[in-house]
């Protein structure tokens, strides 16, 4: 098991943006979590990053509780994300971007930095060579100097897919990645996922796409008002009738789309 | 020969500009991770006053009065980092302006060891400092066709030449490190940065402690290429005067700020009659800048266009041999 969530609440004032939602992924897995507008998905990417601490419930990766742990701990300890809406880091170019993401996978500090010393400069330029062989990785291979600002959208998105991987995550939290992304750029997505998993990195996806989903996720856990409603293989959430009635009760949501 | 090539009154403009320019790099070190620090003039006033303190008092050397003030003014950056980290732009402005007050207050009241407003003189002073060593070792000045207070002058503007490049140096190869780049992330996009793996506590007050200490270098040059401060060297002025810095000549690249001490240094001596009207001046140049250019004069286009036409003019030199099209 790489992840157990357990019984996690989250409550905004009054709001009770997540209760008692509780699942497991196991290793090697893509996991789909899915659910109406507001249903509490990005929140439960900000608890599982610590990003905000849940209200009650218990957050186990690889057997130890994280709970309360800085963000960049959860990070270094092989969890890393992207976002719904991106985050790149604007003026960077790509390859920049990318060597960001090393940064909890490499020490170099002031002073072996001002003074180029010898393990220095062999991590910098380690931490190039495998931007770029990342940047290659998700199909950016030419974009390495592009300032990441003026990528096209798909091309961002994808950027940050490669940031998020140069932290060498055991767990990548996806947040929508292919919202935004034409038919093409989604098919190239869907093979994008394939390799990642190959890689033995286990995904945990949120996405309104479902044909995407359901082609991709071995296993989907379905949020509406912050309650897990279903869980289980696509077939079974395709069938399942709370999960029917939850995208027919809201107007923007076409679950067959 | 030299000796009327070498005017001390220039070489005094220069120094000050030298120290200027320090203290640009200063408030532009806090700046790229994002921190606008008004507390540099404070952090200067530590330094200054610390090793002017323990020069006059336990006549310590310079240098180590010198390495005191930048190490203490380090130490109020991390005290002061710490409890602000969750401050972000102008509340962080007022806050850290009211530390440079207090400090300033400090100062003026501690009358028992600072002297109170009317300041400490007789701080030992760098330049004649040296003179008498190298005089005591057996060399005169006059070797060189230098007067006394040519080579005192001359010493102290190599001196403060050589701290100002290797500063400069040593915050380009930061930048364009693993460090730099995580300060980078946390100016662009705090909460990315953080997600990313940097530890956004450590790298916030590394900045803010690095700012204060070069801020505090600077003070006590200042104080040993002076020989005489006051708590008003320190004060609010002061404080804007190196915000300025950064507004005029920008704070995207460390030339910015380098490049506004500079201008704004050499401006009010070459034109003698600005010199009045100088904060005024100050306040139109943050009013027009805000509105027509907010990164500041020199921003990563206008340096990557240098950079082109110089690189250009390089190969038209190198092809001159050629017969050109
Ligand atoms: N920081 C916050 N403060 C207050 N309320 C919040 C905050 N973040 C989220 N919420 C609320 O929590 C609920 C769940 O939001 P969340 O962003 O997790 O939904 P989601 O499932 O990701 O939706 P979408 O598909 O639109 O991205 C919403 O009602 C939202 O308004
Ligand atoms: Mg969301």
């Amino acid at each position: 098991m790489v992840l157990q969530v357990k019984k996690a609440c989250k409550n905004f004032g009054g709001l009770s943006a997540l209760s008692d939602v509780s699942f497991s992924i196991n290793q090697g897995e893509i996991f789909g979590l899915i659910g109406p507008n507001g249903a509490g998905k990005t929140t439960m990417f900000n608890l599982i990053t610590s990003m905000f601490t849940p209200t009650s419930g218990e957050i186990i990766f690889n057997e130890d509780n994280i709970n309360g742990l800085k963000p960049h701990l959860i990070t270094k300890k092989g969890i890393c994300r992207t976002f719904q809406n991106i985050r790149l880091f604007p003026q960077m170019t790509a390859e920049e971007n990318v060597m960001v993401g090393e940064h909890c996978r490499s020490k170099s500090g002031v002073f072996s930095s001002v003074f180029r010393t010898k393990s220095q400069r062999q991590e910098e330029e380690r931490i190039r060579s495998k931007a770029n062989e990342l940047l290659e990785f998700v199909g950016l291979g030419g974009f390495a100097e592009t300032v990441s600002d003026s990528l096209a959208y798909g091309q961002q998105r994808r950027l940050e897919i490669a940031r998020a991987l140069a932290s060498s995550p055991k767990l990548l939290l996806l947040d929508e990645p292919a919202a935004g992304m034409n038919e093409t750029e989604t098919s190239e997505l869907f093979r994008l996922i394939k390799r990642i998993q190959e890689q033995g990195i286990t995904v945990l996806l949120i996405e309104h796409d479902m044909p995407l989903v359901m082609k991709l996720c071995d296993r989907i856990a379905v949020l509406n008002f912050g309650k897990k409603i279903a869980e289980g293989t696509p077939a079974e959430i395709q069938n399942n009738p709370d999960v029917i009635e939850a995208y027919l009760g809201s107007e923007e949501e076409d679950m067959y789309a | 020969m030299l000796a009327e090539l070498i005017n001390p009154y220039y070489l005094q403009v220069a120094s000050f500009i030298l120290i200027n320019i320090i203290l640009g790099v200063s408030i532009y070190i806090t700046l790229s991770t994002g921190q606008l620090s008004l507390a540099n003039a404070g952090f200067m006033g530590i330094g200054a006053y610390t090793s002017a303190l323990l020069t006059l008092n336990f006549d310590l050397p310079i240098i180590v009065g010198i390495m005191a003030g930048t190490l203490l003014a380090g130490v109020f950056g991390i005290l002061i980092g710490i409890p602000t980290l969750r401050l972000q732009g102008v509340y962080l402005a007022i806050v850290t302006l009211g530390f440079g007050e207090v400090i300033r207050v400090i100062f003026v009241n501690w009358e028992s060891m600072t002297k109170g407003a009317v300041g400490l003189s007789g701080i030992p002073h760098m330049g004649r400092e040296l003179l008498n060593t190298v005089k005591d070792l057996g060399f005169d000045p006059k070797v060189l066709g230098l007067q006394n207070n040519q080579f005192v002058f001359l010493a102290i503007f190599l001196i403060l030449l050589a701290v100002t490049v290797s500063i400069i140096a040593f915050f380009r190869r930061q930048n364009r490190s693993r460090v730099g780049r995580a300060f980078a992330a946390i100016k662009l996009d705090e909460k990315a940065a953080e997600s990313m793996g940097i530890n956004i506590t450590y790298y916030k007050v590394l900045a803010f402690a690095q700012g204060a200490m070069v801020a505090g270098f600077a003070g006590a040059l200042f104080a040993h290429v002076l020989a005489y401060i006051s708590p008003a060297d320190f004060a609010y002025h002061r404080a804007v005067e190196i915000l300025i810095f950064a507004v005029f000549g920008g704070s995207e690249v460390i030339w910015g700020p380098v490049f506004g001490a500079l201008f704004l240094t050499v401006m009010p001596e070459v034109l003698r009659f600005i010199s009045e009207y100088r904060y005024m001046i100050y306040g139109l140049i943050i009013i027009i800048m805000m509105a027509v250019r907010p990164q500041g004069l020199i921003d990563v286009n206008i340096l990557n266009w240098v950079k082109l036409k110089t690189s250009k003019r390089r190969q038209k030199h190198g092809t001159s041999s050629q017969k050109s099209m």
